[in-house]
């Protein structure tokens, strides 16, 4: 199953006259093209898919969906490992 | 809750697809292995909540297709309540949808299949993003931009929020479409229709044709198709019966309950991911051509059905048929069938605009709880989605289980990949190409890997090791 996780907009800026953002996933800072998104603001959360911002979230709507991905990712935890011996 | 939560977004956001390729000891390939990640966890975080909570807590998950798996989840819902949906309830659901798949299918063909055709499969890595696009066909790619905001525009007006809609509930549609919603509605749906009508033509002439050689060549494998079609056999990507296509063209058909009488799930001990197959056919074989072996998605879809209900689009089907066959079987041929979807949709979202009954304010039936089982499927860009619930007397969820597109697609990208690694490597010869190649070759089923297994240049991150024929890695090459 695929999965979108809300970054935070850290930084706007224009390069080859592409609005472009640098995006924060939890320390990780990435850079995305966020001209789909002409209103997003700095502090505002956004969706990345194939290195562009597909979609804009308020602070409470981003943080309500990592509250959920956390809750999973305890319980994918419980979960039995894959084989460390075969190669993936 | 005492442990340091973190999402580990650096594993999923430096994440690549991970490729195996075993050489013999020749130097030709003896096997290869595609590992996709999968996200886990997800049945088990939804037993025991209200079935009614579904279609909003499945697109909070799914931040990229969040309509397919809202409509599905909905769906599933309807069927545990049992309940009909009121005409106007189904139409702006089905409406939503369609401008969902708009905005996926343009965001497809022009970013991530774009650079390997309009600016060639050879273009250098940093040109192939929406900038190189820009500067190679500049008023269309300021267009597409355009309208993919647009398509998010209108999704925004019909349900509140573009993302995480909570639009579609059990039993039909939370709001009505107002007279003035619809008619500010209506241009940016013709304006939809023109770019989708200028985008065939466009790639019919100028980027088809000129990567035939490619086309025929890159990934291709024999497999059947699945996908929805009406009572009468037409296509339909929210509603209908599954049809199951073998490579003869000879099919079965079933309602969605039955899924699990012709679909079976195999487990590999190296990924998470499992592999769905056709098991009326014969047992699980990760083989070419093998009878239980089908494919999901756009091609898959135009193969099975009889007809598309909408006029352009259905001139365009028996263009291709006209070509290539049906079942037409050439792996880069799902971006062709992306565009003949992407008309259909346009044409279909005006054709639902322009239906006097869109603005009907009887859009919900009234539900009661009931310990039953529901399965909702529709067709999700990426290929069939199947959400299968079953509840308590109290409507809360006892099992859950999810079968999505990129999974059923599963066992055709490990063999395109296969097939495209044994026509590039010979006798231990292998380079940068090689990846470009089996790339393109996995991009044509718009594999959702998750937000992050792409880069900025619109590329998959993709890491090849190389084994030995005694399973040592001799080589990695990364893009």
């Amino acid at each position: 199953m695929c999965l979108g996780i809300p970054g935070k907009v850290v930084e706007i800026y224009q390069a080859n006259d592409m609005k472009m953002g640098k995006v924060d996933f939890g320390g990780v800072i990435k850079e995305a093209c966020l001209e789909f998104l002409p209103d997003i603001q700095v502090g505002e959360y956004t969706i990345i898919h194939v290195g562009f911002g597909i979609s804009q979230l308020d602070e409470e709507e981003a943080q309500r969906t990592l509250e959920m991905l956390r809750e999973m990712e305890m319980l994918a935890d419980e979960l039995p490992e894959l084989d460390q011996g075969l190669q993936v | 809750m005492g442990q340091t939560l973190v999402i580990q977004p650096v594993s999923r956001i430096e994440g690549h697809a991970k490729i195996t390729i075993q050489l013999d000891d020749a130097g030709n390939v003896a096997d290869t292995m595609v590992n996709v990640i999968e996200l886990r966890g997800f049945e088990r975080f939804c037993v025991g909540k209200p079935v009614e909570e579904m279609p909003r807590i499945t697109t909070r998950i799914c931040g990229v297709c969040p309509w397919s798996h809202h409509l599905a989840s909905a769906k599933a819902a309807d069927a545990v309540f049992g309940v009909q949906l009121p005409p106007a309830g189904e139409k702006l659901r089905r409406l939503c949808n369609s401008i969902a798949y708009m905005e996926e299918h343009i965001l497809h063909f022009y970013i991530l299949a774009g650079p390997d055709f309009i600016l060639g499969p050879d273009a250098e890595y940093p040109v192939r993003n929406v900038i190189g696009i820009l500067d190679a066909v500049p008023d269309v790619g300021r267009q597409v931009v355009k309208v993919r905001h647009m398509c998010a525009k209108m999704l925004e007006l019909i349900a509140g929020k573009a993302i995480h809609p909570a639009a579609a509930v059990p039993g039909g549609f939370s709001r009505p479409l107002s007279e003035d919603e619809r008619q500010s509605l209506l241009p940016m749906a013709e304006e939809a229709l023109e770019l989708a009508k200028f985008t065939i033509s466009f790639a019919k002439e100028n980027i088809f044709p000129k990567y035939m050689d490619v086309v025929k060549t890159v990934g291709t494998i024999t497999s059947g198709f699945l996908g929805t079609v009406t009572d009468d056999g037409a296509l339909d990507l929210y509603d209908g019966k599954l049809r199951m296509m073998y490579a003869d063209g000879s099919y079965e058909e079933f309602p969605y309950d039955q899924y699990t009488d012709y679909i079976g799930e195999h487990v590999e001990p190296w990924t998470y991911l499992k592999f769905p197959y056709a098991k009326k056919r014969g047992p699980f074989e990760l083989e070419d051509n093998a009878p239980s072996l089908y494919r999901v998605n756009s091609l898959a879809r135009i193969n099975v059905a009889d007809y598309i209900p909408t006029p352009l689009a259905q001139k365009e089907l028996e263009e291709f048929r006209t070509s290539f066959g049906r079942p037409a079987q050439l792996t880069l041929l799902y971006h062709w069938a992306r565009l003949i979807e992407l008309l259909h949709n346009a044409e279909l979202a005006l054709q639902l605009l322009n239906d006097p009954e869109i603005t009907s304010s009887d859009i919900r039936a009234s539900v009661t709880p009931r310990a039953a089982r529901g399965v909702g499927v529709v067709e999700a860009p990426r290929g069939t989605l199947i959400h299968d619930y079953t509840t308590d007397e109290d409507g809360l969820l006892t099992h859950v289980n999810l079968l999505v597109a990129t999974c059923q697609n599963n066992s055709a990208i490990n063999l395109s990949v296969k097939q495209a690694a044994k026509t590039l490597i010979k006798d231990g010869n292998y380079d940068q190409g090689t990846l470009n190649t089996i790339e393109m070759a996995i991009r044509a089923y718009d594999p959702c890997l998750s937000c992050s297994t792409h880069r900025m240049d619109g590329t998959l991150p993709v890491k090849v090791d190389i084994l030995s024929p005694n399973g040592e890695v001799i080589d990695t090459l990364t893009n």
